[in-house]
């Protein structure tokens, strides 16, 4: 998945002019917390909320009045994402400066927004359930041809997979987690086992018939 | 007496030997009870005309349907569901499925217009169905289409599904209904088929907080299950005063069915059939509609649905099977009958994670209440 798939597009945008009265409430009206700041189609700067807030604080040493441009409070030269970039290196990048939003630029112009709570999106539409199907855990060795193994075996039985996630399982092991197209998941198991997969889920009932 | 719908051409919606959804299993319920002393009397539904399949499945989808049951090839049948290996096409599907629907829909009438109080359909529950999708077996929505009826007759509709699967096709074609409450029971969607069914699915529009969701985690035991059926069932029925019940008696939430992890005992199902009639009576003025559903295990299916049918009609359970019965049916398991008509007791050791199973239920039916209350005054 990638951020041109996930990213809000186009981006709501204000000018290093706009008053930060006015930036604060365009972000109230279209409920939003980050504004990417342009000159044209160039990218100059974001403002969040945040800022917005901690530069007019009365807590401030010297706040800004509600008619100052947001040229002055603005964050310059913000770290941006392009629309090809994986969203997990968007969500690395956001973890790692702890920020909340990255511009996306693409060929020098602005073309869109991803935030937090699109990754948050993003991971929702990668695990989520939007086809009805049931749940299969496979433990296969880390070894070339397993992961094939496993499909050609679905597939053989037209057997739609509507999602894969991996992840390793100790130095030797990878586990599987796979939804398919049947409500028919225990029995597929069975077969599974005992074409000698590791199935994980659907367990084998612990009582005997 | 409860009304008992039923015709034989319901044996005609069979998806092939080796399928689990087998008219088998409703053909050894009736061969039970009459073996008991209780042969049926059964109402012969007609089939729903094709009006009353278009109230809630597009065209477009009943066409297909129809083609695949005429044999005919229908190259983007997979984007409707149809001739997968769950729901495979068969010669006739589509009247086989309007027998079923007919059925739900002679009982739902028979309860709106005949001042009948009790009806049960022997078949039907085909919770699964979308508007233009088939899934888990189910092609056309019977339970949708009666409640449909139901609450365009001024009956407002409380639906509450044991299926061990999430009721998701009920739930999404009443999803913005504000005439229809649906409870859905279920083994968690991270772990069962269909994967849905989740707390925070709680309808949209006037529809929202009527829509209700216990997911359940594997091998939760009765005592746990009827904890939550207690503290959910009852509080939604107050807030919402239908004027009928629907009930989806699947029997797949037992722990001999094949296909998922529960592990309710006849007992338990037993209990959990008092209670809704009990509850009929004090929130719907004793109306309720049962139909069938799930349950794939020949050995505790017919018992779980002859369970159903004794209770309804304040029957006495018996102690043992009936040996011809027993005999009958043996000999197509693989396994014989059991001679007592109850499960054994499961015991306390069953599970050794029991108490852990209860206490996340315990959260998530509160958690549930704590989400749905909100819209409710």
């Amino acid at each position: 998945m990638l951020v041109r798939d996930i990213m809000r597009t186009p981006a709501v945008v204000i000018t290093p002019d706009t008053t930060l009265a006015d930036a604060y409430r365009t972000m109230q009206e279209k409920r939003i917390r980050h504004l990417p700041v342009v000159e044209g189609h160039h990218l100059v700067g974001v403002v969040t909320d945040r800022d917005l807030r901690l530069a007019t604080s009365a807590l401030a040493p010297h706040p800004f009045a509600p008619e100052s441009r947001v040229a002055d409070v603005m964050r310059t030269k913000p770290v941006t994402a392009d629309p090809s970039d994986p969203v997990e290196d968007s969500a690395r990048t956001m973890r790692e400066l702890r920020i909340g939003c990255l511009p996306v630029v693409d060929g020098g112009h602005l073309v869109g927004v991803v935030t937090g709570i699109d990754l948050l999106d993003a991971l929702i539409r990668m695990t989520g359930v939007d086809k009805p199907s049931g749940r299969l855990e496979v433990r296969l060795p880390d070894q070339p041809g397993e992961l094939a193994r496993l499909t050609s075996f679905l597939s053989h039985r037209d057997l739609n997979i509507h999602s894969v996630l991996s992840y390793p399982e100790g130095p030797e092991a990878v586990r599987m987690v796979l939804r398919v197209g049947s409500i028919e998941t225990r029995l597929l198991a069975q077969d599974l086992r005992r074409a000698d997969f590791d199935v994980v889920w659907p367990p084998e009932k612990p009582w005997p018939r | 007496m409860a009304a008992v719908i039923y015709h034989p051409a319901y044996r005609s919606y069979a998806f092939g030997d080796d399928h689990p959804f087998s008219p088998r299993r409703v053909e050894m319920t009736l061969d039970l009870l009459s073996e008991l002393g209780h042969p049926v009397e059964t109402i012969a539904p007609e089939p729903a005309t094709e009006a009353d399949l278009l109230g809630v499945h597009a065209d477009y989808y009943v066409r297909r349907v129809k083609a695949l049951g005429a044999g005919e090839e229908v190259a983007d049948c997979h984007e409707y569901g149809l001739g997968t290996p769950d729901t495979p096409a068969f010669p006739g599907m589509d009247e086989a499925g309007r027998w079923l629907v007919g059925g739900t829909l002679t009982a739902a009438r028979l309860i709106a217009e005949g001042g009948q109080r009790r009806v049960l359909q022997l078949g039907g529950g085909l919770h699964h169905a979308r508007r233009n999708f088939a899934s888990g077996f189910c092609v056309y929505n019977d339970l949708a289409i009666a409640i449909n009826e139901l609450t365009k007759r001024g009956l407002w509709v409380a639906y509450l599904d044991i299926d061990v699967h999430h009721g998701d096709g009920v739930q999404q074609i009443l999803y913005e209904d504000g005439r229809a409450m649906t409870i859905s029971l279920h083994e968690s969607g991270r772990y069962l088929f269909p994967g849905t069914g989740e707390i925070h699915e709680l309808g949209s529009g006037v529809g929202r907080g009527l829509k209700l969701n216990v997911p359940l985690e594997p091998f939760t035991q009765g005592g746990s299950y009827l904890e939550v059926f207690e503290e959910v069932v009852p509080a939604g029925l107050r807030h919402f005063s239908p004027g009928v019940l629907v009930v989806q008696a699947g029997a797949d939430a037992h722990f001999d069915d094949p296909l998922a992890d529960l592990m309710l005992t006849t007992r338990d199902y037993e209990a959990i059939f008092r209670r809704i009639l009990e509850w009929a009576d004090v929130y719907a003025a004793g109306r309720v509609l049962f139909t069938l559903g799930g349950g794939y295990s020949f050995r505790a299916a017919p018992r779980v649905w002859a369970l159903l049918y004794l209770v309804m009609n304040g029957l006495p359970v018996p102690e043992t099977l009936p040996a011809a019965w027993r005999s009958r049916w043996s000999s197509t398991l693989d396994a014989p009958l059991t001679e007592a008509f109850h499960d054994p007791e499961l015991g306390d050791d069953a599970v050794p994670t029991r108490d852990e199973i209860a206490q996340r239920n315990r959260q998530v039916a509160q958690r549930l209440l704590d989400a749905a209350s909100a819209y409710w005054f």
